[in-house]
């Protein structure tokens, strides 16, 4: 046999120089900005923390913040607990569930609050034009979308059912990433979804019918999600999270205050289309959580049976 | 093998010289067609309202969107996250394999003593580390390789196992007669013995690599194609959701083209790619 090794090796040889030149690690040090990663979503909600980086919030304070976009949701809470994130993005269900189960978790400010206004909020529950469900009691035995079951979606759709004077219990909640909502409803696989912005507008442009704003429906001044960390975290480090704690509510008034700049630099980290940041429902963004209505969350997760007791909601609450 | 048939011979099938030069032309010809067909049917089937055109972009829209973004520098960025990720991964599989399977094959003891062992570990599917790989690495590179690498590994060692089973006792003992060492009959019997298995390996390697490189940047959130899918579904940018599919479609194509001339290059030797019987 006339074989030469090299030439089998050069296999490997290929893929090793491939990956030599490849992108690099960015990992510097720049001067003297503490460097501190964020796990948060693309999504709507998190137009704050971009523009706290952007407007120089966090940098002024010696912090080097560094986004990491994070998919869905299902590397964040595993992230912060492993230290591969220092402080991360969540909604205030997951939050609760994730402490009952143990996961010392704590908020550090509110993300994100319901727009507060019947029918013209960052998320709704949408029907065909043509349904025959006119509020949130005829969704009984119909089937409702939700991106997570036993999560924020699901549990205040139930809030709208039970205060329009239907049987939560009697709801059928599938399964179904947002993205999927528009399509899934309009070709009649679904009855109706619970969707938020941008799909929101899509579902609104399409023509399709809003029945219910359950966020509103559950709290009009609903904390729906928050920036949060872990307790180990927290305790190690109570300057820098101060520090970042600071920032970030100097972002969130930032935001609360500039809708024209929170559709400017969605521009910039998201893929949505120019006219429907034009056109969507903002959420609004108050620095402070508004404890009253997680409150309402939690009573409503014991009532659906998402958790078990009342929980302890001074540990994870600021 | 190919009994009657004189249209469309085999490779190696029906010996004839010529056959094989009259039907390798229609190869392109025939994998242009058929992309052309798919085309046209991805361009039907939304404008003829068979599906909400909303919701399904037709292939000119989708093609034209990628256009767009091949011009910027975050696509290349992205394609070369997915392409580190994937080739750094597939390189570790290969090394790692390699090694282990020619160790673990000399010694049919050992062999047998991990068989039951590579048989439970094999079929679990990579996606199903996901969890194991972001509490360990959270988003970085190394949940991509995790997966990768795992996914890999167990192609190829399977392919090397086979492989250094299949050495022909004739030509074993023959090396063995003519006083080869350990080392040179490895090297002269073992290897080349091997290599098509390991070739074969490599193949289906290098494109499950590549799915597993993209799934974990869409799942995980690592930077990468994958991730540039989720923001796009996220942003309602269908469009740009299918114009990345349609990038990773000619990824893994350029890739496959890649290892198949690697393969006939490493086995030009070989009956499979010579064509010929050696007769």
């Amino acid at each position: 046999m006339r074989l030469s090794p090299a030439l089998a090796v050069a296999a490997s040889a290929a893929l090793l120089a491939t990956a030599a030149c490849s992108p690099s690690e960015e990992g510097t040090n720049e001067g003297e900005l503490t460097t501190v990663t964020a796990g948060v979503i693309p999504i709507v909600d998190v137009a704050p923390i971009y523009l706290g980086v952007d407007q120089g919030f966090f940098s002024d304070r010696g912090i080097d913040l560094e986004l990491e976009s994070g998919s869905g949701g299902a590397a964040i809470v595993p992230g912060v607990i492993s230290g591969e994130f220092d402080f991360a993005f969540s909604n205030v269900v997951s939050l609760i569930v994730a402490r009952e189960q143990g996961l010392p978790l704590t908020a550090l400010t509110n993300g994100v609050t319901s727009a507060g206004e019947q029918g013209a909020d960052f998320g709704g529950v949408f029907v065909l034009d043509d349904s025959d469900v006119n509020g949130a009691a005829d969704l009984e035995g119909l089937t409702v979308a939700a991106n997570n079951l036993n999560n924020i979606g699901d549990t205040t759709v139930r809030q709208s059912v039970r205060a329009d004077g239907g049987d939560p219990t009697a709801v059928d909640f599938v399964e179904l990433p947002f993205p999927d909502m528009p399509a899934a409803l309009e070709t009649g696989q679904i009855d109706a979804v619970w969707a938020v912005e941008p799909f929101a507008s899509t579902i609104r442009e399409a023509g399709h019918r809003e029945i219910a704003s359950n966020f509103v429906d559950t709290h009009p001044d609903l904390s729906v999600a928050a920036y949060f960390t872990g307790e180990d975290r927290l305790a190690q480090d109570p300057e820098l999270f101060a520090d970042i704690t600071a920032a970030l509510e100097e972002s969130l008034a930032y935001a609360e205050d500039n809708p024209d700049e929170v559709r400017r630099i969605l521009g910039t980290y998201t893929e949505i289309d120019e006219q429907v940041i034009e056109q969507m429902v903002l959420p609004r963004f108050p620095a402070q959580i508004n404890d009253e209505s997680v409150q309402t969350l939690a009573d409503l997760m014991v009532t659906d049976g998402l958790i078990d007791s009342e929980p302890d909601l001074d540990a994870l609450l600021p | 093998m190919s009994t009657a048939t004189t249209t469309a011979p085999t490779p190696g099938g029906t010996r004839r010289p010529g056959a094989r030069a009259r039907t390798a032309p229609n190869r392109p010809l025939l994998g242009l067609l058929g992309i052309a067909a798919f085309l046209l049917l991805w361009e039907a089937t939304p404008r003829l309202g068979v599906v909400p055109e909303r919701y399904f972009p037709p292939v000119s829209e989708v093609l034209l969107t990628l256009a767009q973004r091949a011009l910027t520098a975050p696509f290349w960025e992205a394609v070369g996250h997915t392409l580190y990720g994937w080739a750094l991964g597939l390189a570790i599989a290969f090394v790692a394999a390699v090694l282990l399977g020619f160790a673990l094959g000399a010694a049919p003891r050992v062999r047998a003593f991990t068989t039951s062992t590579v048989d439970f570990l094999r079929p679990i599917p990579s996606v199903a580390l996901i969890p194991l790989a972001v509490l360990m690495y959270g988003t970085d590179i190394r949940s991509t390789l995790l997966l990768v690498i795992y996914a890999c590994f167990w192609l190829i060692y399977i392919q090397v196992l086979y492989g250094v089973a299949d050495v022909d006792p004739v030509a074993e003992q023959t090396a063995r007669s003519y006083g080869l060492g350990r080392l040179a009959r490895i090297r002269y019997v073992v290897w080349p013995t091997t290599l098509p298995y390991l070739m074969t390996g490599l193949r289906l390697a290098a494109a499950v690599g590549l799915i597993l490189s993209i799934t974990a940047q869409l799942i995980i959130g690592s930077p990468g194609i994958g991730q540039q899918i989720t923001t796009a579904q996220q942003g309602n940018a269908i469009a740009l959701v299918y114009a990345w599919i349609i990038a990773t479609g000619i990824l893994g194509v350029v890739i496959n083209i890649g290892v198949r001339a690697l393969e006939r290059r490493v086995l030009r030797w070989h009956t499979s790619v010579r064509g010929e019987a050696d007769t």
